[in-house]
């Protein structure tokens, strides 16, 4: 509203009090307070909420405490809708309750209109208090809450749940006192006291203790908590199994019957037994296993700290400091968006060489093209030269169309040579290369002797057409002569073994080595068997081979148990039966040792053959080759 | 609208509250305490003593019972078993109790009490008659209170029989129901299963409550209670050379202060008509709770304080002083923790004739604890044993909870055992009466009445079935 002076203000008249022209009652009292107004403005710094005087102390200073009005617009505002809501005694009944019990509590008088109604209806039922309405307050009926107890017929009863121990009255009672403390079995078994003469008809009570000493059940039996859970779980389980039968009943079901019909009284009372032994040990005993814990603890932790060091030790002696430089090159490139600046980068060095060129199709074939991609943005596509960008879309043609895997049959697979991955390294190689990679073993030595075996089977050093069918052949091969070799290393090794211990025996007992030497003497014989075979260079045929070595083997078996026979002829069946003479169990034996070893290292030999033996040509011959070393480091060995 | 924080009371849908005007009364051997349910403290609190004179009626109340009139004798309607003996009184005085400050007295009859006079001046008489006896049944005090009484874990089946039939024919409420102490307590400390100790005036139990019942096998009471500790305080000073004088207030009209040991210099009062011994005794009663109060320590632990080290530490620590009303002080030392270890070892007690019954080892407190635990389910014990709710006026004794706390691990080293003990001492007193004042103003709990109709229907008896 705009006040007098305003007016004035617009005017450019000047602001005198008194006449004020037109605006005479309202205009002139707010001109009063708009004059008013400025002046408390004006004081610098008024401090609200606090009283003149109290302000006035202050002095110049400010108050160390900045102080703040109780704002009153926090609270909500009383609403005054009209005069105060009156309250009554509401008279309610509540539904769990069967007696129509009538209490009362505070409730806002209801508005005038329902009460009309009420009274309108009620005259004709209630008659006498038309006033006051009887609500029905159902919001805690819910928690009137009845337990769910199994239930039996007389006859049931007769049927099936008969027991000496329990008579129907005190069973009845059982279930009684169970609903009433709805199955809190601690209670139950505090509060349970049955007595016999209980259920007897008061005219009873005057008949002697003889009466009560006559009948079946002894007067109030002391029954444990778990005699009256066995009871119950008993009875539970037989009329559930009567309900339903066990077969239709659902997991769930059939569990709640388990449980019931798989408790053990005895088992309980043992577990309550030594939790109460647990609960009533001693300071001392608590005390020690307490510090027994401790100490475990602490070992744990001195084992795991130790582990830890270990590690780390190892870690440190085995990895080779990684290439500082190059990881850390690496690294710049592990994000999502560094490398989408590698690949950008890449692009424009890529397009540019293009560019030079011509953009001819033929080196852009190897390099990167937009579809490598997945985000490239629109524009960058733009820039492409025509023919890239036509090889390109040429290319993203493809992916497009590729949703659905065309499905080729094994014979097709073949002849197209398509094979599945579950994993492609990237980048090309060459098939070559790989053959030539598995040529290579750890050490020289070993590759060099995987080289003299392969040119033994006459495998050239280049293979013509390295495809992939052809390079997982060689990995086979190459596979199984890795293998012979180590085997050989193997046998070699435990001959050797062999001939230092019968050295040393022999020189301990010049004559309990009778035996042994005609064994050691059998070994060079059978071994002589092959290299004899290669010496002449025989095309021996590997099955015969493979029929040396299990001959071999058995041949010292039969050793080992004439051996034996001397001591303990029963144990002779059996070791023959013994395929392999693998006699490993003999107790007593001179040349136990030796025979085992010779026994294993030749089972080995003969479990590496006969797996040789299945595949192609070449493996026939790998075996003569190896016979050929083994003879070769055999005869090493005894020079 | 309102934020709701610690200080806002919660909204009665909340916890289920729904208040029906119900009253709670909770009577012990020292106070009646009696209230509205829903309401944190007792609005009444009236103590269990009251005087009789020769020829008049029974006087009840503060002032009656501490005003020094001749002849008059002093007398507690409870038995020596903790269980109420004198029925009658006990029906008066709780009624007092409750009239006095919940209810107030009815107001009389319109037609009765003489303002309306101008009405009745035609003369039908008749008619009046006819309504007497309507008027009669209305005098009954507690017509629109249904009621809750609390009664000690070992009550017989028979005084439970007698609370319902005083609350149902006497008063007229139209609901009750009787609820133990113990569960009430364990209540007040939100614990519906644990085992409370409560250690009153006349009696201390241990109770073992499992999901808000009493496990009855396991309840244990003993008389070491206050009245005990008190008789201890009085077999201590007439021990003492030379023997400590007790005199209670209303002996004494002025004193003169006094150097601590010396004799009294006070001027006492003369009575013409001296009351009875009985009344000087309850006087020096509250002497000895304000010496309890004040003075009083319970030896924290560890060990006994019989032993010989501890009863040199004992003697080390600094004295507590003591001013009797007649102006007679002195610091109390080593004394001071004697007079409460009969409480837990009974062989420190001093040797009482007074004492109705002399204390026997298994009266102490951390006993009574050990046979109530025995006799729970042992897969309960540890349940219990983690809730040890500690209620009663003398559970205020100066490092009562720390000696407690002390015992309790003692006997059960491997448990993980909690002491729950109210800071304030209105909950400690009054734990059971506001657990009472819980449970009577739950909506829940309005199934559970026992109502009028039931009552008419099967007798006093129904107690037995429903309160258990
Ligand atoms: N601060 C206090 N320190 C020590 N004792 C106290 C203290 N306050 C009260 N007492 C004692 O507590 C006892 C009263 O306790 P309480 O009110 O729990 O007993 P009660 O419930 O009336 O008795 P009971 O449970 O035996 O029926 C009295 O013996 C009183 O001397
Ligand atoms: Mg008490």
């Amino acid at each position: 509203m705009a006040s007098g002076r305003d007016v004035r203000d617009m005017l450019g008249l000047p602001a005198a009090g008194g006449d004020a022209p037109k605006a005479a009652g309202a205009a002139g009292t707010a001109a009063q307070a708009q004059q008013k107004r400025p002046k408390p403005a004006g004081g610098s710094r008024k401090i609200q909420g606090v009283a003149r005087e109290v302000a006035a102390l202050y002095g110049e200073r400010p108050p160390p405490v900045a102080v703040y009005e109780e704002k009153k617009a926090y609270r909500a505002k009383r609403q005054s809708t009209g005069p105060a809501k009156k309250w009554i005694q509401q008279p309610f009944t509540n539904p769990a309750r069967a007696d129509g019990l009538v209490l009362k509590h505070w409730r806002r008088k209801p508005t005038t209109a329902p009460p009309v109604q009420e009274s309108e209806d009620a005259p004709m039922e209630e008659g006498d208090n038309t006033e006051t309405f009887l609500e029905s307050c159902a919001d805690y009926a819910k928690y009137d809450i009845k337990v769910d107890m199994p239930g039996f017929t007389d006859e049931e009863y007769d049927k099936y749940l008969r027991s000496d121990d329990w008579s129907r009255e005190e069973t009845d009672y059982l279930f009684e006192v169970v609903r009433d403390y709805s199955y809190r079995w601690a209670v139950i078994w505090d509060r349970y006291g049955f007595e016999p003469q209980r259920q007897l008809a008061p005219e009873n009570a005057n008949g002697d203790d003889q009466a009560l000493a006559a009948m079946p059940f002894a007067p109030s039996k002391k029954r444990t908590l778990e005699d009256l859970k066995a009871r119950f779980y008993d009875i539970s389980a037989k009329l559930m199994k009567q309900r339903i039968p066990e077969v239709n009943m659902d997991a769930d079901q059939y569990s709640t019957y388990e449980m019931l019909t798989k408790f053990d009284p005895v088992m309980e009372r043992n577990r309550k037994m030594l939790a109460t032994a647990l609960i009533n040990r001693t300071m001392d005993e608590v005390k020690e296993e307490e510090f027994l814990l401790t100490e475990l603890q602490r070992i744990n932790m001195a084992a795991n700290r130790l582990d830890a060091e270990r590690e780390e030790l190892r870690a440190r002696l085995d990895a080779p400091p990684q290439n500082q430089q190059v990881s850390a090159g690496l690294q710049a490139f592990t994000s999502s968006q560094a490398l989408h600046a590698l690949f950008q980068q890449l692009f424009q060095q890529d397009r540019s060489k293009k560019r030079a060129t011509g953009g001819g199709s033929v080196p852009g074939r190897l390099s990167l093209s937009a579809n490598d991609m997945v985000h490239t943005p629109g524009s960058a596509q733009q820039q492409l030269s025509a023919a890239n960008r036509r090889q390109s879309l040429a290319q993203n043609q493809q992916p497009a169309a590729q949703t659905p895997v065309r499905s080729l049959s094994p014979h097709q697979e073949h002849r197209f040579n398509v094979s599945t991955h579950e994993r492609l390294t990237s980048g090309v190689t060459f098939g070559s290369d790989r053959l030539l990679k598995m040529r290579q073993a750890k050490s020289n030595v070993q590759t060099g002797k995987i080289s003299q075996m392969l040119a033994a089977l006459g495998v050239a050093d280049v293979v013509p057409i390295p495809t992939s069918k052809v390079g997982e052949v060689f990995e086979q091969l190459v596979a199984k002569v890795s293998r012979l070799l180590d085997v050989r290393k193997v046998r070699e090794k435990e001959e050797g073994e062999c001939k230092v211990l019968l050295a040393m025996k022999e020189r301990r007992n010049g004559s309990g080595g009778g035996e042994e030497r005609q064994a050691k003497s059998e070994v060079p014989d059978s071994q002589e068997t092959p290299d004899i075979d290669v010496d002449g260079e025989n095309e021996e045929d590997e099955d015969d081979v493979n029929k040396n070595y299990g001959d071999d083997a058995e041949g010292e078996a039969d050793d080992n148990d004439n051996d034996n026979d001397a001591d303990n002829p029963e144990d002779d069946a059996e070791g023959e039966e013994d395929e392999g003479g693998f006699n490993v169990e003999d107790p007593d034996d001179d040349g136990d040792v030796d025979a085992e070893g010779e026994d294993e290292s030749s089972k080995q030999q003969s479990r590496a053959t006969s797996q040789g033996v299945t595949t192609a040509q070449g493996h026939k011959r790998s075996a003569s080759v190896f016979s050929q070393g083994s003879a070769q480091s055999s005869k090493r060995a005894r020079q | 609208m309102n934020i709701p924080n610690a200080s806002t009371a919660p909204a009665a849908g909340e916890y289920a509250g729904d208040e029906v005007s119900a009253i709670v009364l909770d009577p012990g051997y020292t106070t009646v305490r009696a209230g509205f349910a829903g309401e944190d403290v007792p609005k009444s609190v009236c103590p269990s003593f009251y005087g009789q004179t020769a020829s008049g009626p029974y006087l009840f109340g503060e002032n009656a019972i501490h005003a020094p009139v001749g002849g008059l004798d002093i007398k507690n309607y409870w038995g020596s078993d903790g269980i109420v003996e004198d029925w009658d009184t006990a029906a008066k005085l709780w009624e007092y109790a409750i009239t006095s400050r919940l209810t107030g007295a009815r107001p009389s009859d319109p037609a009765r009490n003489g303002l309306n006079e101008g009405n009745d001046a035609n003369g039908n008489g008749e008619a009046m008659d006819v309504d007497m006896d309507a008027l009669e049944q209305n005098e009954k005090p507690l017509e629109d209170n249904p009621l809750l009484v609390t009664e000690p874990g070992w009550n017989s089946a028979k005084a439970r029989e007698k609370y319902i039939e005083i609350a149902m024919e006497d008063w007229g409420t139209p609901a009750f129901f009787l609820q133990k102490t113990g569960v009430l307590a364990a209540f007040a400390a939100g614990k519906s299963s644990g085992i409370i100790i409560d250690v009153g005036a006349s009696h201390t139990s241990v109770t073992p409550v499992l999901d808000g019942m009493v496990l009855r096998k396991g309840v244990q009471k003993s008389p070491l209670a206050g009245n005990f500790v008190s008789d201890q305080i009085r077999t201590s000073f007439k021990q003492s050379s030379p023997e400590i004088p007790l005199t209670p207030h209303y002996m004494i009209k002025s004193k003169t202060p006094v150097d601590a040991g010396t004799p009294a210099q006070a001027v006492y009062k003369t009575f013409p008509d001296p009351p009875t011994p009985s009344f000087r005794a309850n006087e020096e009663e509250r002497v000895l709770t304000e010496f309890k109060e004040s003075v009083v320590e319970v030896w924290p632990g560890p060990g006994r304080f019989t032993t010989p080290t501890n009863e040199e530490l004992a003697k080390s620590m600094p004295g507590r002083p003591f001013e009797m009303p007649d102006g007679w002080n002195q610091v109390f030392g080593m004394e001071r923790f004697r007079v409460a270890e009969g409480l837990f070892d009974a062989s420190a007690a001093l040797p009482s004739d007074t004492f109705p019954t002399p204390p026997k080892p298994d009266h102490t407190i951390p006993r009574l604890v050990q046979a109530a635990v025995q006799q729970v389910d042992a897969d309960q014990r540890p349940l219990l044993l983690s809730n040890i709710v500690v209620t009663g006026g003398s559970t205020l004794l100066y490092k009562f909870n720390e000696r407690l706390n002390y015992e309790i691990n003692a006997i059960y080293p491997s448990t993980r055992n909690k002491l729950i003990a109210p800071g304030s001492v209105v909950e400690r007193k009054y734990a059971a009466w506001i657990g009472g004042s819980i449970l009577a103003s739950l909506g829940s709990f309005h199934q559970l009445w026992i109502s009028r109709k039931e009552y008419e229907e099967h007798g006093a008896g129904i107690v037995e079935k429903r309160c258990r």
